[in-house]
């Protein structure tokens, strides 16, 4: 034979030998609970918690982060194809989502654990945290009814105040305005004194649905939004008009500018953390952003100035971050165990303590700084979209939020935007019955 | 006439000389922001708004450099670039000398789909990639990142090399072949040397596009002492709250193997992007 022919069959072989070298065999694991998240600053935490469970049970945990939240969600979605899904996961998305991994079996029903002992797990929790992981008997997902995950933690979404500024403003910084007149006077002193009033992440469309949502609760009630969403009552209706309404009234008096809707929240978090915002609408998450940023900052919590006192005026709150089991796990007994200690006080406490985000357990209010006790107060006047049976096709609610920014920016009416919102909402109904 | 023609000469060369000035100002000052920010605390980056720090802080990359396996995830990542280049400049080059100078059936055909498979993002191919990779026991091998990151590399290296090669002289491998080399000799001696510019761009791309690369080896890897260097980074990015200084440091770390490899190859990279 040839040499050079002689080489490249060597070539070949080395090569082959190496490709086959590099596939591994197919795991085997030893007894641990595996666990992914995307939570980056909870992770020394959740290892510190993982040791301590160790040296108590014996039962070594392995908490694996993957961040950034979009990417760890494709890993999910990957290993639920594969099959490779991890002891206990979470799942970051809609509840639509999370329903489609339930009814493709991938996450077990916790009902009975939570069940036990005289459902003493269950009345652990605050009743907005668990209702996000929950499907009642009649939910339009084709769920079975139950609870499927286990929170851990939750968030509330309110606005924020700076004292000294207030206190500049010549108002009592105990006293932040409670009525939407108030609020729109202040905005006029505002103007005065070149200080910049609301400022928000609406460049991320959610965080002015959110908003808006909050006063067309206490316009209209709950029932007539969660009407809305259902298609019973249009966009259209005199009372959203007047939710839209109330962002031209408070870019008019300068309690907002154009600049909030392309601000992003990390800008927003900054300018107020500087001190250079009277207020902020933000997430209780917050606490340690502005900790990070600026430790001196000295701020209150309150609800968003109320405009009717007909209805209540509802903020998001409960959804915070969860945990599922798979229920094709061969560890999942385990698993549920390792949840049940996760989140009884003396844990859920260190994580109050080490992460600053509100608990999901009742019992561990006493443990909260005084801006998480407010925040969680706000829990009782609180509401989630992942909470209701119902929920709002995507298009509508993006069509609704940049409606309200082109309201801010002078380029849209309040009443063209309903009209549009509406539009939106008939033709994506009509594509869903088709 | 002749002091109109300086002035309007120099009048020009002021305005152009500005001009660049500007923009290489707007392309440097984020860098020097980073390199200055990763001295400073996470309260005066926020606070302090002036570009150099009044206290250099060089124990955030103490910090940085213990924290997180730094060093591992660094050598994965030089491991990872290093063979995914290699790979597809010694693929890319046999493959594009291939589609120039030979004939065999379905030549175009074959070279078409690989230019289409260039405009797949690699996003998209997550989850199948994913089960394929599973199939194989190859997810959570470097074996198996490697063999993704080669393919996703290859098609626009082909495409260069295949585009530059067709203006190789055709009597250069003729006078080879009468001196009795084999198609493989012509590409080691002829073809090569000859595309040493591409050569330097296909190095550069693809070293960038790999050692920027985070969510493919997320998705294939579970072990986090696969990980690239690039899952260092995130650490730094909270859900909420993000380590600003720490960030930089780890920035400006990763930043300088692709800053020398770009100095190495400066000059091929210019005359590729000249001459392509």
């Amino acid at each position: 034979m040839e040499p050079n022919k002689v080489k490249s069959i060597r070539a070949w072989i080395l090569l082959s030998g190496l490709f086959f070298l590099g596939c591994s065999p197919p795991e085997v694991r030893e007894k641990r609970i595996v666990i992914w998240h995307w939570m980056t600053d909870r992770q020394p935490a959740f290892q510190e918690l993982a040791e301590r469970y160790q040296a108590q049970r014996g039962i070594q945990v392995d908490f694996q982060l993957y961040a950034p939240s979009e990417a760890y969600s494709q890993k999910v979605r990957a290993a639920a194809q594969g099959g490779n899904l991890p002891d206990i996961f979470g799942v970051l998305s809609e509840k639509r989502d999370f329903a489609s991994l339930i009814k493709a079996g991938y996450i077990l029903d916790l009902t009975p654990y939570m069940e036990e002992e005289n459902f003493a797990w269950r009345n652990r929790f605050f009743p907005q945290a668990l209702a996000v992981n929950k499907f009642s008997p009649d939910n339009t997902y084709g769920v079975n009814p139950g609870i499927y995950a286990v929170p851990i933690d939750m968030v509330a979404i309110a606005m924020v105040y700076n004292k000294n500024l207030l206190r500049k403003l010549g108002f009592n910084p105990s006293q932040p305005p409670q009525s939407f007149e108030e609020f729109l006077n202040l905005g006029r002193k505002i103007r005065e004194e070149k200080l910049q009033g609301l400022v928000s992440g609406w460049g991320e469309l959610w965080l002015i649905y959110c908003f808006a949502q909050n006063y067309a609760f206490n316009i209209m009630g709950k029932e007539k939004v969660l009407a809305t969403i259902r298609g019973e009552v249009p966009y259209t209706d005199s009372a959203w008009i007047e939710v839209l309404r109330l962002f031209e009234e408070m870019k008019n008096s300068g309690i907002i500018t154009n600049k909030v809707v392309s601000m992003v929240n990390k800008t927003a978090e900054q300018i107020f953390a500087n001190e250079k915002a009277v207020f902020a609408f933000n997430g209780s998450w917050c606490v340690n952003v502005y900790k990070g940023m600026n430790p001196d900052l000295d701020y209150g919590i309150m609800l968003p100035p109320r405009i009717s006192n007909r209805f209540p005026l509802l903020v998001w709150g409960g959804a915070g971050s969860s945990f599922m089991v798979n229920a094709h796990s061969p560890y999942r007994e385990e698993a549920v165990k390792f949840l049940k200690w996760l989140t009884a006080l003396e844990q859920q406490s260190y994580l109050v303590r080490k992460t600053n985000n509100l608990p999901a357990i009742k019992e561990c209010r006493e443990d909260l700084p005084q801006v998480l006790v407010d925040f969680s107060r706000l829990l009782e006047k609180s509401t989630h979209p992942n909470s209701w049976d119902v929920w709002e096709l995507p298009l509508v609610n993006e069509t609704l939020a940049r409606g309200i920014q082109a309201i801010v920016l002078g380029k849209k009416t309040p009443q063209a935007v309903a009209q549009e919102v509406q539009r939106v909402k008939e033709r994506e109904l009509a594509k869903k019955s088709n | 006439m002749e002091i109109n023609y300086r002035l309007k000469k120099y009048t020009f060369t002021t305005i152009i000389h500005l001009f660049l000035l500007v923009v290489a100002v707007s392309c440097i000052y984020p860098l020097l922001w980073m390199v200055f920010s990763s001295f400073k605390t996470q309260q005066t980056i926020f606070t302090n708004l002036s570009l150099i720090p009044e206290r250099f802080r060089f124990e955030n990359y103490y910090l940085v450099l213990t924290q997180e396996n730094f060093g591992r995830y660094f050598l994965n990542s030089i491991f990872y670039t290093g063979s995914v280049v290699f790979s597809i400049i010694i693929i890319a080059s046999l493959a594009g000398y291939a589609f120039s100078r030979l004939n065999f059936p379905g030549k175009n055909l074959i070279f078409i789909i690989f230019i289409g498979a260039m405009m797949i993002p690699t996003p998209g191919n997550f989850v199948p990639l994913y089960v394929l990779l599973n199939k194989l026991h190859l997810r959570n091998t470097p074996l198996g990142y490697i063999l993704c990151m080669i393919s996703g590399g290859l098609p626009l290296s082909i495409f260069l090399f295949k585009t530059f090669l067709d203006k190789m002289p055709q009597e250069l491998e003729d006078i080879a072949r009468i001196d009795g080399c084999s198609k493989l000799r012509i590409w080691w001696n002829i073809a090569l040397p000859f595309a040493k510019p591409i050569l330097g761009v296909v190095a550069i791309f693809n070293t960038l596009n790999v050692w920027n690369e985070y969510l493919l080896a997320l998705v294939v890897f579970d072990s986090k002492h696969l990980m690239p260097l690039q899952r260092a980074l995130v650490v730094f990015r909270g859900e909420y709250l993000t380590n600003y200084p720490l960030l930089m440091a780890a920035l400006t770390i990763t930043t300088l193997p692709v800053i020398v490899i770009y100095l190495l190859f400066q000059e091929y990279i210019v005359r590729g992007i000249v001459l392509k």
